[in-house]
């Protein structure tokens, strides 16, 4: 009987630190966390005319400018941050753009179709298209260096490369699976305050944050960043694309539970946001982050684009 | 004998567009929401020779593929370009109006 009983007390111990674990792997014990966004503005719809999209795919903004990828439009649309339709360019040369990146005057087009990463001046001038020496396979997203080198998300190559503007590999992260550093289809890279960069890695359902000198850092999403998706906080169903607030604060786009989550610079979760989509198609697929904290995303499903600020902000 | 003549050609041309439609097949995968999968199965598949369209419907979890005439996916060729964008082929079927008729589940 007292053998029983002691066998009961080890039982309930086990289950209130699996519970435990559980609740903090859920994101329930945080003391940071944040009041949500609210959308503030959105236009779009399905087409191919001015202000319409057929798959927006990517997103990148300047002060006074929002750029999208128009993906099956073959195209880059430009708009003011009213809304108002600017231009359209890039039709001759683009496959499929993806997660895009402004630096400097230049906008960089990653193209998933041609395996390259197209140079355009932010007045839509073609200046050039960057091929990796050893060939990229898919690129979904890119983040360019203050030194003007390129981290590129080498989607179907399973890997983070580290490329000159030339196309010179001087770094190379590979490897699939679940472990620190590994990679299943990584979609994005976003360079961090410290001078380092996060990497959304795709199917890992995780971000991988890594240090100036691209040593790993730390991975999040769901418990200890191991492939294990899921709708609550702090977990990831497909990461899409990543990008960082002028704080250091931490963006993603957690594609199949149509929201975007922010996260502290290390890891922790803040707060969640985004449009439900209405039908098969999920919503929020990318995003860029203005100076004073602002969020624009692409609605992939909803062919828009939205603009979302902190509840209760003007 | 004008009218018999029209009739005839009128004949002759449907016969003639009807060989030469396009192949279409439908294929079956489960995970097309996601462009960075949807775009990884149509950049492969448009590397197969003849294909002139492909049309991903993520309601019913299918890829139309259309080819010019004359030309064919067969299955290993569907299996081979789903399996290279890191998905599995559910079905393959040619679709009604093609020429052939195979199904597989």
């Amino acid at each position: 009987m007292l053998k029983l009983g002691k066998w009961l007390g080890y039982s309930a111990v086990a289950i209130l630190i699996l519970v435990a674990i559980l609740v903090w792997a859920g994101g329930a014990v945080n003391w940071n966390q944040e009041p949500p966004y609210e959308l503030a503005q959105h236009w779009g719809e399905k087409g191919n005319g001015p202000a319409q999209f057929n798959d927006s795919t990517g997103i990148a903004i300047t002060a006074d400018a929002v750029f999208v990828a128009d993906a099956r439009n073959n195209r880059i649309q430009v708009f003011d941050k009213q809304g108002t339709f600017k231009r359209a360019f890039g039709n001759k040369v683009l496959g499929r753009p993806m997660n895009m990146a402004i630096a400097g005057d230049r906008l960089y087009v990653p193209d998933y179709f041609k395996d390259v990463i197209h140079v355009f001046t932010l007045d839509g001038e073609y200046r050039r298209a960057i091929a990796a020496e050893d060939g990229l396979n898919s690129p979904g997203g890119v983040a360019i260096r203050a030194n003007g080198t390129l981290l590129v998300a080498d989607t179907y190559a399973q890997r983070v490369v580290h490329l000159t503007p030339d196309g010179n590999v001087l770094k190379s992260w590979n490897g699939t699976g679940i472990g620190a550093g590994d990679f299943n289809y990584p979609t994005d890279v976003a360079i961090a305050a410290d001078g380092g960069f996060y990497v959304a890695d795709g199917y890992n359902d995780r971000v991988q944050q890594f240090g100036p000198a691209g040593e790993f850092i730390r991975k999040w999403g769901g418990p200890f960043g191991a492939n294990i998706f899921g709708p609550f906080k702090g977990w990831f169903a497909t990461a899409t694309s990543i990008a960082v607030g002028a704080d250091g604060t931490v963006y993603v786009a957690d594609f199949y539970n149509d929201r975007i989550q922010k996260f502290t610079a290390e890891g922790s979760f803040l707060t969640a946001f985004g449009t439900l989509a209405q039908g098969p198609g999920h919503s929020e697929i990318a995003l860029a982050v203005d100076a004073d904290g602002t969020v624009w995303s692409a609605n992939f499903a909803g062919n828009r684009v939205e603009m979302w600020r902190p509840a209760g902000k003007p | 004998m004008f009218t018999r003549l029209s009739l005839l050609l009128a004949v002759l041309m449907f016969s003639i567009a009807a060989l030469a439609a396009d192949n279409q097949y439908v294929l079956g995968v489960d995970g097309l929401a996601c462009p960075f999968c949807a775009f990884g199965i149509e950049k492969r598949l448009n590397k197969v020779d003849g294909v002139t369209d492909i049309e991903i419907d993520i309601g019913d979890s299918v890829v139309r593929v259309t080819l010019q005439e004359g030309k064919t996916l067969t299955e290993e060729q569907a299996r081979q370009a789903v399996k290279e964008a890191g998905f599995t082929l559910r079905s393959y079927a040619e679709a009604e109006g093609g020429s052939g008729g195979r199904d597989s589940q």
